[in-house]
């Protein structure tokens, strides 16, 4: 206790002169204080309000559940080593507990950091959060504490006071934990699979019992909860509870969010669960949020429905007479997804065309581009450039042959000269030879082009000789032959039946 | 990106600030913002906690940052502003149409069958429909209206049409109608604004003009976003609706003329030969290329562009706007007659350009305000007159692309501004002489055609009325992102930055693909 007084008293200087040994320590102590005070700080000045942020904080934060229990090892070490000492065969044991203490202190300090750290960027809000992280940061205080008193020369006094700091801390140790268990797994974790029995004795209700048991039969379990399960539970439910609420099981969303109930029962617009999905899209509160598609119109008749009906979760499904069928169902489409592009990727598919690309570029400016930026595939459009592509350009093109996906050679002057050309294109998915040149006898060359789905012979010599080979071109959906030598009202072989345009 | 921004800076910084020119050192000021600011900050405050806590109140600091790292890059040559560049990810669609009927064409005349409408015919407007609304010009306990046209189901999809569109009836099955459409503009300029730009403020990109900025074009003896007007009058938004807004003006709308010269002066004048205009244009060109020596300014880059692409496109714009050249057989299916400023002229000179590789072409035709004020714009009289001019065409305009192939990779976009009242309009209270309708922004119709777009469905749903969406509803920054998505892109991707904000089509609204529309 020396310590402390001499601290208080500002007896700092001659303090430090008093013994290198404890000097070290006592640094180590004064050290610790500043994190510790500056983690109080910020929680006092910005609480969790159950807004999600920066990336790398939530990363760092969530180590917090793992970091969390060094400290509680560490501190209820520290009694059994202190109490087993005080028998004479183990006193050596009491040498270590000031080591262990000290790895307590840093441990608590730094999991209170992790832990406001989760807190406020992790999405998290209401009371049992906030003391759950006083909590931490008392027990990080305590074991500061202990660290403290523990230097003291061994007056009686300092030596109760540092007794009774542990046995608090172990008390701390236990209430934080618990109300850490509440926040992760659920407020009743300890005893929501307690057996009957015991709940009895204990005088707990068996509420939950009858509550499992409801399931498919009732109008919240067949109806309600799979449009939350759908629509709402990949942020309100076991991974994410932003604004802390989970929408996952009844008990949860009955309980409601950080800013209280979100279903009032038989009060559908008091309940601020259907004020939501019912604003105007661009309306801040709107639910879901962030260009997510909107619930239908059937879901949002539904929860209305049933918060008209009392809200309960025993409610009979043949209860509500009315109510939409078969929206329950996930029928919708689902949202588009953007491919990203991995730049290290292309570099790789296109290695070993890049060079003549960029060749060919040159000489055919804007006739030649890639499929997408993320792809190695090559549309050649020719047509731009109309009589000035003849069957000479043609060839300067064969290096990258097999890249060509869609070709389109309207209006230019190739002829039938140019049909290896064409033929050596294995993976064209479109071809187009409108207003051109070209006869039955490329077409006839044609039939190894099995990746083709779209040809276009508009207005070319083309005549029905061609047909049986433009049948046997196994993705073909389309063949546009209007102004060709082929009659509209011809009898086409079976495949290509529905597939001519005319 | 960052490239072709730092370069003014740059040249700024070697020739000293006292020399700059001053409007340079202006815009490079203005370029400055508190955004700048708290980027720089942000970056400069490690701390775990400070930057946490930092990041919340900079806000859009991180975010900007993240987008920042994924952008996509569209720098180009500065000589070929307009050069071809692949889209984001393999697309639908290659180009796009977009016929605007100006005005807001009654849905309710074409395609919203609705049959307690007619019910209804000529009884009060129930209150709950008139609650809270703000209309134009209707006032009072309006009238309900039945269409003024019998309706009938065609095709295979048994979609219920008026009979005014005989021609366009007959590609039913080949259209995608969206009927929940709804705007928050009940104006015509802003909402066209709205359609066209994605704002229903001055200064923004247009659709075609970002859609150039992505894309490029692949024709470069032509203009990639061209503008064909016909109805006897510009629409109420007038040129911004084809503007470039902050983007580069390179990437504007050029309005090109359906007789004479399709740019105006764009023929050489007499005595001029086309190698006294290359040297007059090499003369010009020294010039501005000391200019943007001097001052780094890249609309001068623009400036010589388009001298350039003026000489290319005196040989190729005249002939791809020449109906003439088109079969009399072709003409008459359109109902074109060369010399007039006609839609039906504009389609088929949009057919000519969509297979000479433009990339936008913005139909605009006007006259669809059906108010019943006067004759003209009666859904009894005008209003057939307007369905005649565009049926017709818009069927021949399809039936050639889908003849030719092209509707594979095209897309064709029909619709007006805003949408109109299931009341009858009864301006100041009175009954008036001809029939019409208000503006009604809560829900209107378009509809869509080709690549990536799932034939023959409709999405969305109005009310028995016609007068509010009750299903599935689309925005126009939805619809916008749409389009993109089927050009190759993700619309929160496509982005320029001005004024400190990445500036998207979409706003920063978030807007949804109408994932149910693509085939």
């Amino acid at each position: 206790m020396s310590n402390l007084r001499n601290l208080c008293s500002g007896n700092f200087r001659r303090y430090l002169r008093w013994g290198d040994r404890i000097s070290g320590q006592l640094r180590l102590g004064l050290l610790t204080l500043a994190p510790i005070l500056t983690v109080a700080v910020l929680l006092a000045l910005l609480p969790p309000d159950g807004n999600e942020r920066a990336e790398w904080a939530q990363f760092i934060g969530r180590f917090h559940p793992l970091v969390v229990h060094i400290p509680i090892a560490f501190l209820l070490l520290v009694p059994i080593l202190e109490l087993a000492g005080l028998n004479h065969r183990f006193s050596y044991l009491r040498l270590s507990a000031g080591f262990v203490l000290g790895l307590a202190m840093l441990s608590a300090t730094g999991a209170a950091i992790l832990g406001w750290c989760l807190g406020r960027s992790g999405g998290y809000s209401g009371p049992l959060l906030t003391q759950h992280m006083w909590g931490g940061i008392s027990l990080a205080a305590v074991c500061w504490l202990c660290w403290m008193l523990r230097l003291s020369d061994g007056e009686q006094r300092s030596t109760f006071i540092y007794g009774v700091a542990l046995a608090l801390g172990v008390g701390l140790v236990a209430w934080t934990g618990y109300r850490g268990g509440q926040l992760s797994l659920g407020e009743d974790h300890l005893t929501e699979h307690m057996p009957g029995g015991l709940r009895q004795v204990l005088g707990l209700s068996n509420v939950q019992a009858s509550l499992a048991s409801a399931g498919a039969n009732t109008f919240y379990g067949a109806r309600v909860e799979p449009i939350f399960a759908a629509r709402c539970v990949t942020c309100h439910g076991p991974e994410k509870h932003k604004a802390n609420l989970r929408l996952d099981s009844y008990r949860s969303l009955m309980r409601g969010g950080k800013d209280g109930p979100v279903v009032r029962a038989g009060n559908v617009q008091g309940s601020d669960l259907f004020r939501r999905i019912t604003l105007p899209l661009d309306h801040d509160d709107f639910m879901p949020k962030q260009g997510k598609r909107p619930l239908s119109a059937d879901q949002v008749k539904l929860i209305e429905l049933w918060i008209g009906a009392g809200a309960s979760g025993t409610l009979p499904l043949a209860a509500i007479k009315d109510a939409p069928t078969g929206s329950a169902s996930p029928t919708a489409v689902s949202d588009v997804t953007f491919e990203e592009i991995d730049p290290a990727e292309v570099t790789r598919l296109r290695a070993g065309i890049a060079p003549a690309v960029a060749e060919l570029r040159k000489r055919f400016p804007d006739i030649l581009e890639y499929e997408s930026r993320g792809s190695a595939n090559l549309i050649l459009n020719a047509s731009i450039l109309g009589p000035k592509f003849g069957d000479s350009d043609l060839e300067g093109l064969a290096p990258l042959a097999e890249h060509i996906t869609l070709a389109d050679f309207s209006r230019t002057a190739i002829t039938d000269r140019s049909a290896s050309a064409i033929a050596a294109m294995k993976q064209l998915r479109v071809l187009r030879l409108m207003h051109t040149r070209i006869t039955d006898s490329t077409l006839q060359r044609l039939g190894t082009l099995d990746q083709l789905e779209s040809l276009n012979v508009f207005d070319t010599p083309v005549t029905p000789a061609a047909l049986p080979t433009i049948a046997k071109l196994p993705k073909l959906a389309h063949c546009y032959a209007a102004q060709t030598a082929i009659p509209s009202q011809i009898a086409v072989p079976q495949p290509l039946i529905g597939k001519l345009v005319f | 990106m960052s490239n072709s921004k730092a370069r003014p800076n740059d040249r700024g910084g070697r020739e000293g600030n006292s020399d700059m020119h001053p409007e340079l050192q202006m815009a490079l000021l203005q370029a400055q913002t508190r955004r700048h600011f708290l980027r720089t900050l942000g970056g400069g405050l490690g701390t775990l906690f400070v930057g946490t806590s930092l990041a919340e109140y900079a806000g859009a600091a991180t975010d900007a940052g993240r987008s920042e790292t994924t952008s996509l890059d569209f720098t180009r040559e500065p000589s070929s502003p307009l050069a071809a560049l692949p889209p984001q990810f393999a697309a639908k669609v290659r180009r796009v149409i977009y016929l605007h009927m100006a005005g807001a064409p009654s849905q309710l005349e074409l395609f919203e069958y609705k049959p307690d409408l007619k019910r209804l015919d000529g009884q009060d407007c129930p209150a709950s429909f008139l609650a809270g609304k703000r209309f134009a010009f209707i006032s009072g306990v309006p009238k309900l209206l039945a269409s003024q046209y019998p309706f009938h189901q065609v095709g295979q999809s048994g979609h219920w049409i008026s009979d005014r569109l005989p021609h366009l009836e007959k590609h039913v099955d080949d259209l995608c109608f969206i009927k929940s459409m709804h705007t928050d503009q009940f104006n015509h300029a802003p909402a066209q604004l709205l359609v066209h730009t994605g704002n229903a403020r001055l200064g923004y990109a247009s659709l075609g003009s970002w859609v150039l900025y992505g894309l490029g074009t692949e024709n470069q003896n032509l203009p990639g976003f061209i503008v064909l007007l016909s109805g006897g009058k510009s629409p109420d938004g007038g040129k911004q609706l084809w503007s470039s807004g902050f983007l580069p003006s390179v990437y504007q709308g050029v309005q090109c003329r359906s007789h004479g010269e399709p740019v105006l002066y764009l023929d050489n004048p007499p005595e001029v030969s086309r190698p006294l205009r290359r040297t007059m244009l090499d003369a010009i060109d020294q010039i501005n290329q000391q200019t943007y020596a001097a001052f780094g300014n890249p609309e001068t880059i623009t400036r010589i562009a388009q001298y350039e692409l003026a000489f290319r496109m005196q040989m190729d714009a005249t002939d791809a706007m020449d109906i003439r050249k088109e079969p009399a057989a072709v003409r008459a299916k359109y109902g074109s007659k060369p010399g007039e400023a006609s839609f039906a002229n504009n389609c088929l000179v949009a057919r000519r350009l969509a297979e000479r590789g433009v990339r936008f072409i913005q139909l605009y035709h006007w006259g669809w305000d059906s108010h019943g004020a006067d004759p003209k714009e009666a859904l009894n009289l005008g209003f057939a007159d307007r369905c005649r001019e565009v049926d017709q065409p818009t069927a021949a305009l399809l039936a050639d692309l889908k003849e030719r192939g092209m509707l594979e990779d095209t897309l064709v976009v029909w619709g007006g501004e805003f949408g109109r009242t299931p009341m009858r309009e009864n301006r100041n209270g009175q009954e008036m002489k001809w029939v019409g309708r208000d503006h009604n922004p809560g829900a209107f119709t378009i509809w869509m055609a080709g690549g990536g777009v799932k034939p023959g469905i409709t999405h969305g749903q109005t009310d028995e009325m016609g007068c509010e969406i009750v299903k599935d509803p689309v925005e126009i920054r939805d619809l916008h992102a749409t389009m993109l998505y089927l050009l190759g892109f993700d619309h929160r991707k496509l982005h320029y930055s001005f004024q400190g904000l990445e500036q998207k089509l979409t706003s920063v609204k978030p807007a949804r693909v109408v994932a149910e529309i693509l085939a």
